[in-house]
């Protein structure tokens, strides 16, 4: 069998997410067996311009960014967005909410109007180029790349779960966080994490984005059943629901 | 073996014995909560919980279980089964209804072997409610003692003394009980006791009122087909499927196969499913049978109150509460629904 050749690329992010990878370990090991990685910044020197699976973390925040994704997907047969700065554009959209030129003078003070340090609305990877799979969290599970690729290997298409937090949350037998008067984004973000936050006493910040179809209805109405508003909920959102 | 009367700390020596000597999960606390658990120790076990978070079928039908293991090349494949036996201490009546009915479901058209090897490895010691939770409606459902109900091994009741009566039910009991030899046997007066504590429970045990006959559930659900009731809940509901996790008559499960590194060998398991969940109804094809939010929802009511009905002739809705407490949306309280219906003109 040919192995796939494998890239990996980063953006704007904290890479956080390649360290996952990089802390597979064993797991990684087996992992290379199968694939051929042709560059990885943070782990070899290599570099290529020929792979079959591009594996993108970041988010795109300028317009130079944007061109150098839009020619890794042109060489890529298969995308992989990995993490939720590139999946959703994760907590660097935050930055959309201010004014740019203020955001870099916050930033950089007087180098501020240095060419270098331009910038621009923040975008997740699927507002500027297609696709093909998404591997959420902030930062990611290991064992969800280890699924995707072990899928892209024998040829099935990944299936990323598609119901809310709550599922794996209530397989782990946790306690409820509105139980303790928290208000928790698991209804409507998309489970896969085996509910990591609340299973360790903390409500879910909503890192892997929400489900298709998320009830937003249901969570602003259920706002006013626990005592808390519409605003709390938004509050909440902030963090990885910016646009 | 007869019907003993033991004081407390007997039981605990006889519970600690048994932790010392077999695999035993009992109800401990969890946070602010209960759930079964691997039991050390006596002290830890607590009998005066008033609902585990999960029911018990969590050792019958586990969450996620591996039932065979594979090699693609070369086709062979073997069923795995679990084989150790295990004891399942302080189980409320409502829950061993609840497996009691499932035993039912995982016999009824094929046997499965997964579950019944565990259930047949399994002694139950059900343990009368001390605490009524804020949701149950057990009673109900004529399910807040074991009057009249079997499947159990031992029962075992807390008296206003503070003694314990512990009634050994079948040959496993007996056994599980040799421990318990020298304790006196009850005398009429604790099962006297006994069984006014059993008649207080037939009135606690009902924090909602269901206002029809459980056994008239099934009419009343074939005439409410569209009662407006459906839609107006569903638009809460957020899938999350927690009505169905907690619930001790769900046991909807997906099978699904994951590969080693080899891409030779691998396993298949079995992990819990739900009908609220999106994809639940979703076939090959793209096409969904219960694409809709409220036909999603309604689907639950009807197969506890009707489907199960139907197909064992049980409502298999045994008024634990639960799914009261786990929808955190507020909506999923089969009382509440079930009057409703009832008020609409027939
Ligand atoms: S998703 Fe989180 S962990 Fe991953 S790179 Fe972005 S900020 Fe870091
Ligand atoms: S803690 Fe959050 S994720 Fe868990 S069940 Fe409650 S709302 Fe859902
Ligand atoms: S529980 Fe929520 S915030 Fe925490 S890892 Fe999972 S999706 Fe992210
Ligand atoms: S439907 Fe609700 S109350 Fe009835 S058995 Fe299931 S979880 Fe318990
Ligand atoms: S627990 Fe409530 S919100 Fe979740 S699926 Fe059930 S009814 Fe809907």
């Amino acid at each position: 069998m040919i192995k796939p050749r494998i890239a990996i690329f980063d953006f704007a992010c904290c890479e956080g997410c390649q360290l996952q990878i990089v802390n597979m370990e064993e797991e990684l090991l087996s992992l290379l067996e199968h694939v051929q990685p042709v560059e990885w910044r943070e782990a070899m020197s290599d570099q290529s311009d020929d792979y079959d699976i591009a594996i993108v973390e970041g988010s795109i925040t300028r317009e130079e960014d944007a061109n150098r994704l839009r020619e890794i997907r042109k060489r890529a047969k298969t995308l992989i967005a990995l993490g939720a700065c590139a999946t959703l554009g994760g907590v660097n959209k935050l930055k959309n909410l201010f004014d740019l030129e203020e955001v870099k003078t916050a930033v950089y003070a007087e180098s501020a109007s240095l060419p270098i340090l331009e910038t621009a609305t923040v975008q997740a990877l699927h507002e500027v180029v297609d696709v093909d799979y998404r591997i959420e969290g902030c930062p990611i599970d290991a064992a969800e790349l280890t699924y995707v690729i072990k899928c892209l290997l024998i040829g099935r298409a990944p299936a990323p779960p598609n119901y809310p937090v709550c599922v794996e949350c209530k397989l782990a037998e946790n306690v409820c966080r509105y139980d303790y008067d928290e208000i928790c984004l698991g209804p409507i973000t998309r489970a896969g994490c085996r509910a990591r936050c609340p299973s360790n006493a903390f409500w879910c910040f909503g890192c892997r984005g929400p489900v298709d179809d998320p009830n937003v209805h249901a969570a602003t109405q259920v706002m006013e059943q626990y005592g808390k508003t519409v605003e709390d909920l938004k509050v909440k959102l902030t963090l990885f629901g910016t646009q | 073996m007869g019907i003993k009367l033991v004081a407390r700390a007997r039981l605990d020596a006889w519970v600690d014995s048994l932790v010392q000597q077999q695999t035993v999960y009992g109800a401990q606390a969890k946070g602010d909560r209960f759930a079964f658990d691997r039991l050390e120790r006596a002290s830890a076990l607590r009998l005066d919980y008033d609902v585990t978070i999960l029911p018990p079928k969590k050792y019958f039908q586990p969450q996620r279980e591996v039932i065979m293991r594979f090699n693609r090349k070369t086709v062979e494949f073997e069923s795995v089964i679990d084989e150790e036996p295990f004891v399942l201490f302080g189980v409320h009546p409502y829950d061993m209804v609840a497996i009691s009915q499932m035993d039912k479901v995982f016999t009824m058209n094929q046997f499965d072997k997964h579950y019944m090897a565990r259930r047949a490895n399994a002694t139950i010691v059900v343990s009368s409610v001390e605490t009524a939770s804020s949701s149950v409606f057990a009673a109900c459902m004529n399910n807040a003692t074991m009057r009249g109900k079997s499947g159990h091994d031992v029962l075992i009741t807390k008296l206003p003394s503070g003694h314990y009566v512990v009634d050994p039910r079948t040959e496993k009991g007996d056994n599980l009980c040799e421990g318990l030899a020298e304790a006196p046997e009850a005398n009429a007066e604790a099962l006297d006791a006994r069984e006014k504590v059993l008649n207080q429970n037939e009135k606690s045990l009902r924090k909602y009122e269901l206002r029809v006959l459980p056994e008239d559930l099934p009419a009343l659900l074939d005439r409410s087909r569209s009662h407006p009731v459906w839609q107006e809940k569903a638009e809460l509901c957020y899938s999350c499927g927690s009505c169905n996790f907690v619930c001790p008559t769900c046991y909807c499960f997906d099978v699904e196969d994951e590969m080693g590194w080899d891409m030779e060998t691998g396993h298949r398991v079995r992990k819990w499913d739900g009908c609220m969940l999106v994809d639940f109804a979703a076939v090959a094809g793209g096409h969904n049978f219960r694409s809709k939010r409220s036909a999603r929802y309604s689907h639950r009511y009807y197969r506890k109150g009707k489907y199960s009905w139907d197909t064992y002739g049980e409502i298999s809705c045994v008024g634990c509460g639960r799914c009261i407490t786990a929808c955190t949306a507020n909506i999923a309280n089969p009382v509440e629904i079930f009057n409703t219906l009832a008020e609409a003109p027939q």
